[in-house]
């Protein structure tokens, strides 16, 4: 069979119904935060370490940077803030979501901050974005993320109070070490935990009132509950057909990562209800699947329909992800809501690319064996190299422990431009001509 | 010893670090420890007996290392890969580090999945510089790298030899400052690539050899009157964990410039701080660690209550520089974020500034002469209006 022919181009992927609303969910939340100003709450910055349920039991507004910017992009309007962005001298070669929410940062401080005078364009969502009054910084193993903050400080004139976490890489070397165990495991989380507890201070000083720990609780027990839902559901997918892709799951990070928890259980609820029924049935994520693939990188985020598509076109079925399967609330037994504070470390230190390569590479293989898939495709995101740090390493494993091909295409988390289709194309389906070639010696 | 010999000693250990290197332990028979730049105790080491050295970026075109990072990494994080995928770190008994800029991870783990035979020691050391447990973690950090150093050498380090080592390290620094201020007054008429030697090597050369070769030297300048230059006189800032290229330095003096000052890592920056030398050696490390940031701010750590940007407009008021060359290593992401703080405080301050950006391999020296020219020619008209 020659796969190299342009395939069926009225084949879509079928995506799960559940996770519209997941998209209704992401404007109530954005809308909720325009809002935010006007109806006289704090706002806090954060990006990465999902934090916002201090910050939402305490009454704070909570702004995920990246989740701005990955809307921006989703939308189609990052372009502005990218600009705006590069006037002020932030080159194309850093992290877009940086790059894309300082432009926003910028924006909003020429056009509501100290040097008002321009007129803001009530569509444009570049300046839209409240102004922050306090900052957190808690950025697991990618030192972007902190300098981000940083900058975002300077940008508003380093006005804002900020307060950082710091969440070390654990590097396991010592002969105890592994996942979620050794000496080095157990002394980072108690050290992370302390500091979280001194950003409840810190929250404190800004709102000046005394910490709602008991809401804290609460919220928690639900994260958990849905944290299980959502992983119960991603199980699932092992069935063949898989019910659905590593795209369903991309759409369903905003409620799991950074969506007000109080939906958040039964959205995932009504996720897995949709899962089970679709296993029951027999039906598939995509219309026909033949090929069962391993999504390795953060995601494109202007591109996830249309990659989506892309690959149902193929009959593949993206199964599973390192983005997705590795992070947010990813290990809810370590969650403990009557005393959370250390299960939320730990989860903080779990991001997708905090352990170093030899820990990471066995969890990617163990995920490519659960979900049997046939073939890896690797999206080396250009600006977001705490992503691309270990993918060759983990191509290799990959041919090595499960004789599986990969393919390599490039692009970006926000930027656009750095998306090459040619190549995906071409690289694509030289992976699918390896894995018929691969089971035609088998059979 | 003249000072043709001195520095030729400097340049040639600069120019062959893993030569220095394999002749050092040849003769000595004892260990040589690598480190990543650019916080790491070669004190710690020097006690232990090792040679400590800091690890170099290479002219040689990236190979090997094709497979492991990624052509959009810095030319430090890329060349360091392909030197250990070439063998060329069988010299090193073990490679330690503590610094966490994100493509340096990517460094360290795919070296330590391919010389299975080197110990890799990584000590985090945390990078938020104004926290209020920042001073006590990062005495963690260092009492950790001392126990790794311990058992990787297999006996105690002595409080006693710290302290001998310290005060070694700082003597070196001093001599090299004292240097920098001969500079600055024109009593030491040293080149920029005669500068970097003599950083680049201190961060190389057994430390005793070369405090000796240094005293030498500075004495040498010692009582000399200025020599008057009518040459622009700039400040060149940027670059971490790489040496600029020496022709990329050449190219920039024949412009008519003389660099008065700099920033660089294998400049001033390295040899900014002194470590203290009384109490506890690990608490005076973490001291030394933090009075660093802020006595020349770095960009890969955060601290909001210091600015680089405000310290590099003082150090041109003190070189009585005309204005800065900002070399900025390609991709260097610690980098690029702090640059627009810069170029704005330089704008406000109405001091002029060219951006560099340099690259690994095939850098355009023909085109980039043509901008410094330019560049020149508009500070000696700012400097006759
Ligand atoms: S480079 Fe990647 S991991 Fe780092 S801040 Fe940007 S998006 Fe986050
Ligand atoms: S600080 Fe810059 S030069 Fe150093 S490893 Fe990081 S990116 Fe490379």
């Amino acid at each position: 069979m020659n796969i190299a022919v342009p395939p069926m181009e009225d084949k879509k992927a079928n995506k799960l119904k559940s996770t519209r609303i997941a998209g209704k969910l992401v404007n109530d939340y954005w809308e909720m935060v325009w809002r935010a100003k006007e109806e006289g709450k704090l706002i806090c910055w954060y990006e990465g370490s999902a934090i916002n349920p201090f910050l939402e039991a305490a009454d704070i507004c909570w702004v995920h940077g990246e989740a701005y910017s990955a809307m921006l992009a989703a939308r189609h309007q990052e372009e502005t803030a990218q600009r705006v962005a590069e006037e002020r001298g932030y080159m194309r070669e850093l992290c877009s979501y940086a790059r894309t929410h300082l432009g926003c940062a910028v924006s909003n401080q020429r056009l509501r901050g100290d040097n008002s005078g321009a007129t803001p364009d009530d569509d444009d969502l570049t300046w839209k974005l409240p102004a922050p009054d306090m900052i957190i910084s808690a950025y697991a193993y990618c030192s972007t993320g902190q300098q981000w903050d940083e900058m975002t400080s300077r940008v508003f004139g380093k006005k804002v109070p900020i307060f950082n976490v710091s969440l070390p890489w654990i590097w396991a070397s010592k002969p105890d070490a592994g996942y979620l165990r050794g000496h080095e495991w157990h002394e980072t989380s108690d050290y992370v935990a302390r500091q979280l507890y001194d950003m409840v201070k810190f929250i404190e000083e800004q709102t000046g009132k005394p910490y709602p720990w008991d809401r804290l609780r609460a919220m928690m027990a639900d994260i958990k509950r849905a944290s299980e839902l959502r992983l119960e559901a991603m199980d699932l997918c092992t069935a063949q057909p898989a019910p659905a892709s590593f795209f369903d799951w991309v759409v369903s990070i905003a409620p799991i990562n950074n969506l007000p928890v109080a939906g958040v259980k039964d959205y995932f609820e009504t996720v897995l209800a949709e899962v089970k029924q679709r296993v029951a049935s027999g039906e598939g994520a995509v219309p026909d699947e033949k090929y069962r693939l391993f999504f390795d990188g953060i995601m494109n985020w202007n591109k996830v329909g249309w990659l989506a598509n892309k690959f149902a076109r193929y009959d593949a079925a993206v199964v599973a992800g390192r983005y997705t399967h590795m992070a947010f609330w990813q290990e809810p037994d370590l969650i403990d809501p009557k005393n959370p504070v250390l299960g939320m470390a730990q989860n903080y230190l779990i991001c997708p690319n905090n352990h170093a390569a030899p820990i990471l590479i066995e969890l990617i293989m163990g995920l490519c064996r659960k979900f049997q898939v046939d073939g890896m495709v690797i999206h080396a995101s250009r600006t977001c190299r705490a992503f691309t740090n270990p993918q060759f390493m983990i191509a290799e494993a990959a041919q090595r422990q499960l004789g599986i091909p990969s393919s390599m295409f490039e692009g970006d988390v926000t930027d656009e431009s750095f998306y090459k289709d040619e190549l995906l194309n071409s690289r694509v389906e030289a992976m699918l001509e390896a894995i018929e070639s691969r089971r035609m010696a088998v059979a | 010893m003249e000072r043709q010999e001195i520095m030729r000693r400097f340049a040639e250990a600069a120019g062959n670090p893993l030569s220095y290197a394999r002749a050092w332990k040849e003769r000595t028979g004892r260990k040589v420890i690598g480190s990543f730049p650019m916080n790491f105790p070669g004190e710690l080491a020097h006690a232990a007996g090792a040679l400590p050295m800091i690890l170099q970026e290479t002219d040689d075109p990236i190979t090997a290392g094709h497979g492991v990072l990624f052509p959009f990494y810095c030319g430090f994080t890329r060349s360091m890969v392909d030197q250990a995928m070439r063998g060329e770190f069988d010299v090193l008994d073990a490679i330690m580090f503590g610094d966490h800029c994100v493509q340096l991870l990517g460094a360290a783990d795919g070296i330590r999945m391919h010389l299975t035979k080197t110990r890799v020691i990584f000590f985090q050391l945390i990078s938020s510089m104004c926290d209020p447990w920042t001073q006590g973690r990062s005495e963690e950090s260092f009492a950790k790298l001392r126990a790794e150093l311990e058992d990787f050498i297999g006996e105690a380090v002595a409080d006693d030899a710290m302290h001998a080592s310290i005060r070694l390290f700082n003597r070196n620094r001093a001599l090299i400052r004292k240097l920098y201020d001969m500079r600055k007054k024109g009593t030491a008429p040293l080149g920029a690539i005669e500068m970097q030697h003599v950083v680049k090597s201190s961060m190389i050369m057994d430390k005793a050899e070369h405090t000796d070769l240094l005293q030498q030297l500075v004495a040498q300048f010692e009582g000399a009157k200025a020599t008057p230059n009518r040459a622009v006189r700039l400040h060149l800032s940027g670059h971490f964990c790489q040496a600029p290229k020496p022709e990329l330095l050449e190219m920039i003096e024949e412009c008519g410039v003389v660099v008065v000052g700099d920033d660089l890592y294998h400049g001033f920056r390295y040899i900014s701080t002194d470590v203290p030398e009384e109490g506890p050696p690990v608490s005076a490390l973490a001291r030394w660690y933090m009075d660093r940031n802020t006595g020349v701010p770095c960009p890969t750590r955060v601290q909001n209550n210091v600015d680089w940007d405000a310290y590099l407009l003082d150090a041109i008021r003190d070189e009585r520089a005309d204005g800065m060359i900002v070399l900025m290593a390609k991709f260097c992401e610690p980098h690029m974020y702090y640059y627009p703080e810069v170029k704005e405080a330089f704008e406000k301050a109405g001091v002029p500034h060219l951006l560099i950006e340099t690259e690994h391999e095939g850098m355009a020296l023909e085109s980039l002469k043509t901008r410094v020219e330019t560049f020149v020619e508009i500070v000696k008209r700012r400097e006759a209006a």
